[in-house]
């Protein structure tokens, strides 16, 4: 997986860095579900306690 | 300063009937910067996805639209507004260790927040440091593009720089497509529809406010 992307010039020489890879925007995207799911999981399980121990 | 709706009392809660968490000019600017946020994320992302179309010029003015709504945002919230209520401070992180405690299974008092909890300030910060870096490297992107208004020179920066400023403005952008999808399930969350209603016309009720704040740090 790449972070970035480049230019590769036609005349040779190094590659030109021209921006973030936008391979990544399933794994922002990922990060966000993630961050959701957890926190679903906690939830629901905080609210189980709750019930339990009531 | 938050107002209380005047002379309407109810039996309930704080004693208030409602109580103003924000006001028409905030929730305005609160769904403009959605609306222009929507609309850059469709004009930057779905070209990338397939979908082509004409996208430079909405791109960039709704860019600018969203620059002037930040500038106006920060100066009310600078001179106009109280600034503290959006302040990280130990109490915030002391009450996010505690919260999350709680959520894992602590049995720690509950501490109601102020206006914000430490969750929100501190998603509101992450926010704040993304839309910063794409409308600043945005407007200098301006720079490589012709415009009723000037004409582009894209040798203000070396290439080196310019590929710089498009690898910020890349991850900030992704980075903006995350904070709204963690903001859109904490909003439709059921446990906070006040919090969206609120935003909607602006109040909350006596109730919520008594349940959910605490009236010594949120001064209604």
């Amino acid at each position: 997986m790449e972070l970035f992307r480049y230019s590769r010039s036609i005349y040779g020489g190094s590659d030109q860095l021209i921006g973030a890879s936008w391979d990544l925007l399933p794994w922002f995207v990922g990060a966000a579900v993630l961050v959701i799911v957890v926190h679903a999981l906690l939830s629901a399980l905080a609210k189980w306690r709750a019930r339990h121990s009531a | 300063m938050d107002q209380i709706t005047p002379n309407r009392r109810t039996a309930g809660g704080a004693g208030w009937d409602r109580v103003r968490r924000h006001t028409l000019l905030d929730r305005t600017y609160h769904w403009l910067m959605a609306l222009c946020v929507i609309v850059l994320m469709a004009t930057a992302f779905l070209p990338i996805l397939g979908i082509k179309f004409e996208w430079l010029d909405i791109h960039w003015i709704t860019g600018v639209a969203l620059a002037a709504l930040v500038l106006i945002h920060i100066v009310r919230a600078l001179f106009f507004q109280d600034w503290r209520n959006m302040w990280i401070g130990w109490t915030d992180l002391r009450e996010l260790w505690r919260d999350t405690a709680r959520l894992l299974g602590s049995r720690s008092a509950l501490a109601l927040p102020g206006k914000y909890d430490a969750a929100q300030k501190l998603y509101h910060l992450g926010v704040a440091i993304v839309i910063l870096a794409v409308v600043g490297t945005g407007l200098l992107m301006l720079l490589k593009i012709d415009t009723p208004f000037w004409r582009r020179n894209p040798y203000w920066f070396s290439a080196d720089t310019w590929g710089v400023i498009y690898v910020i403005h890349g991850f900030a952008a992704m980075a903006i497509v995350a904070t709204v999808i963690v903001h859109l399930y904490f909003s439709l969350m059921p446990d906070s529809w006040y919090l969206l209603r609120a935003m909607v016309r602006g109040w909350i009720s006596g109730k919520e406010y008594a349940q959910h704040y605490d009236p010594s740090r949120w001064k209604a």
